[in-house]
């Protein structure tokens, strides 16, 4: 019996290159992993998302054609699962960073513009909505009931900031040169090559772009 | 990360099993399986390896690694290298725990190969624990960690990762103070 | 000593076993108090217009001023954690939340519930083309079968691809978790193992 369907789904990148499914998957249980140990939060990947979603309900729609007793039906339900968990699973890590540090990252996108986001629609709507409800509940519980020069609300001085000198775990993906490291008052800047596939322990800060631009993987 | 997170990842690798059943290849989003000939040994992933077996559809065929004498082996060159040395999975202890638990009628010798996993991870973990500590009396900030494992990394963490953080926040605080000579006082 | 009472309030609610004790009103009334009162007498200090020249009066000033200070931030931070929790409710429970978990809500913090709700809600239907519930799929998925031990004579039961199984008393079979699940709530199957 052949199983005619699931096998040539292609999906255009930004550049009109047709990718798989397949890479599209892959593309999304790195970001996953990524956002999951990275202290800031990392620009969206809302398209993979979509692509995937869509991916889903047409296997969905597919497998229910198929007749009960099928073998396959429970290996696709299977692999479905899974993608689902790995989606949902990426959405939260970045939800819970825009509850924590929901001003820092409003400021952040701000001063990045809106040619290079990091955040999603959805998200951005999110942490606008988050921001006010926080600001209209500090005002109602305790702003409003203090002596005037203490009722202003400051974002920015009253939520959480990031710490991207956190120690992150890395796979070089490629050879990355002259990453520094920078040294306190008892060492100095120290420069390290990472060489491809090699692993490492050391500060986010300097592999930042490395991440972001896809050379480095968190593990 | 939860020891769930990493057994769903370490899933992804692929095994050998002998379906009992014939089907063409079945096009997954993440990849082709099969095609599927009964007796005929395919490699799929270790997700779907168990559902089969668990529904008797295959027997689960063992990594030629996850042998006693293998693992013997591998355990020896552990002890006599300084560095970590490359094991032959990526997921070596996941992928053993799931298959073994998986397959108890199929191999025999299986309390000893299950042994022999445990002695090799427990060299790995005493030398990655001294080698942690060498590294934060060392006052260094970053450090090459080849061929370890996903979970083995994940038993460092987040107590190693916060130890690091702790200690650069207590640098930067003092980088402000004047310092103290404590020979003089 | 100054900022005693904010504190409490701090330690109290991460010392609490509750899911989320009852609103400390008096206490967070007494903080209040003691703001009014530490504000008052640097309004009136700085009004003083006798000489200050060993600078007593203007250290005073300072020192209530940053007492003033830790007293909000405590308040704030008091306010912020009860919302922590009140937040994670709603990821466990869901939009409805039981009767006793909310008792101790205050009203701002009922409000606080609702229009997080509302929040949630729009993100998770911006998701993709039909939305996305993020609360679900919240643990890596496991094998859809589970082996099951029946405890009464049930009967016939149709199985999800079709097979006819007979749940008799201690029978045992295996079951997609899906369809298991509900069997096992009504007491007619436990699970055996996974």
């Amino acid at each position: 019996m052949e199983d005619t369907f699931g096998d040539d789904d292609f999906f255009s990148d930004g550049d009109g290159e047709p990718i798989t499914a397949q890479k599209v998957l892959q593309t999304l249980e790195e970001a996953w992993l990524n956002e999951k140990f990275c202290p800031d939060l990392l620009p969206s990947q809302a398209d993979y998302v979509e692509c995937m979603m869509e991916q889903i309900q047409q296997m969905e729609e597919n497998v229910n054609k198929l007749k009960k007793n099928d073998f396959r039906v429970e290996v696709h339900h299977m692999e479905l699962a899974r993608i689902r968990y790995t989606i949902t699973s990426y959405l939260r890590s970045r939800l819970e960073k825009i509850e924590k540090n929901t001003a820092y990252i409003l400021e952040q996108e701000a001063l990045r513009g809106p040619e290079n986001s990091y955040l999603s629609e959805g998200e951005l709507i999110f942490a606008r909505d988050f921001l006010a409800l926080q600001e209209n509940h500090c005002k109602q519980l305790v702003l409003q009931h203090v002596p005037p020069p203490f009722q202003d609300f400051m974002p920015t001085q009253q939520s959480l900031v990031p710490n991207l000198r956190s120690h992150v775990f890395l796979r070089a993906k490629k050879d990355v040169d002259g990453v520094v490291i920078e040294g306190d008052r008892d060492s100095r800047d120290e420069e390290v090559d990472l060489e491809e596939n090699s692993q490492h322990i050391m500060q986010y800060k300097p592999i930042a772009n490395f991440v972001k631009d896809g050379t480095i993987q968190l593990i | 990360m939860d020891p769930s997170e990493v057994e769903f990842i370490a899933e992804k690798e692929r095994v050998s099993i002998v379906p009992n059943f014939n089907n063409a290849t079945v096009h997954l989003i993440s990849g082709d399986v099969g095609p599927f000939r009964a007796g005929l040994p395919v490699n799929v992933p270790v997700w779907m390896a168990l559902n089969l077996r668990q529904r008797q559809k295959c027997r689960i065929l063992a990594p030629d690694w996850l042998d006693v004498d293998k693992l013997e082996a591998l355990k020896e060159e552990e002890k006599a290298s300084k560095y970590f040395t490359k094991m032959p999975s990526e997921h070596y202890m996941v992928v053993a725990q799931l298959i073994l638990s998986a397959v108890e009628d199929d191999i025999p010798r299986i309390e000893e190969i299950r042994m022999a996993v445990k002695n090799l991870w427990d060299v790995r973990i005493s030398k990655l624990r001294s080698s942690v500590d060498t590294f934060i009396k060392s006052g260094g900030s970053h450090a090459r960690l080849d061929y370890l494992t996903t979970m083995e990394i994940n038993s460092v963490r987040p107590l190693l990762p916060h130890a690091l953080d702790f200690i650069d926040r207590l640098n930067k605080a003092s980088e402000g103070a004047p310092r103290r000579d404590l020979s003089q006082d | 000593m100054f900022c005693e009472k904010s504190l409490k309030l701090i330690k109290e609610l991460d010392r609490s076993q509750e899911a989320m004790p009852p609103f400390d009103d008096d206490g967070v009334r007494q903080v209040f108090e003691e703001m009014r009162g530490l504000y008052d007498q640097n309004v009136a200090a700085a009004n003083d217009t006798t000489a200050d020249p060993d600078g007593t009066a203007i250290s005073g000033i300072a020192i209530r001023h940053a007492a003033l200070e830790r007293n909000k931030r405590c308040l704030l931070a008091y306010a912020y954690n009860r919302i922590l929790r009140v937040r994670n409710m709603r990821w466990q429970f869901g939009p409805i939340l039981p009767h006793d978990i909310k008792a101790n809500f205050n009203e701002p913090e009922v409000q606080w519930f609702n229009n997080y709700n509302i929040c949630v809600a729009r993100y998770f239907k911006s998701i993709g083309a039909h939305g996305l519930d993020l609360t679900a799929d919240v643990k890596p998925p496991k094998s859809l079968y589970v082996e099951v031990r029946s405890l009464t004579d049930y009967g016939k039961l149709e199985l999800d691809n079709g097979e006819v199984v007979l749940l008799k008393k201690h029978s045992t079979h295996l079951m997609s978790r899906a369809q298991c699940e509900p069997l096992i709530t009504q007491g007619v199957l436990e699970q055996i193992s996974n």
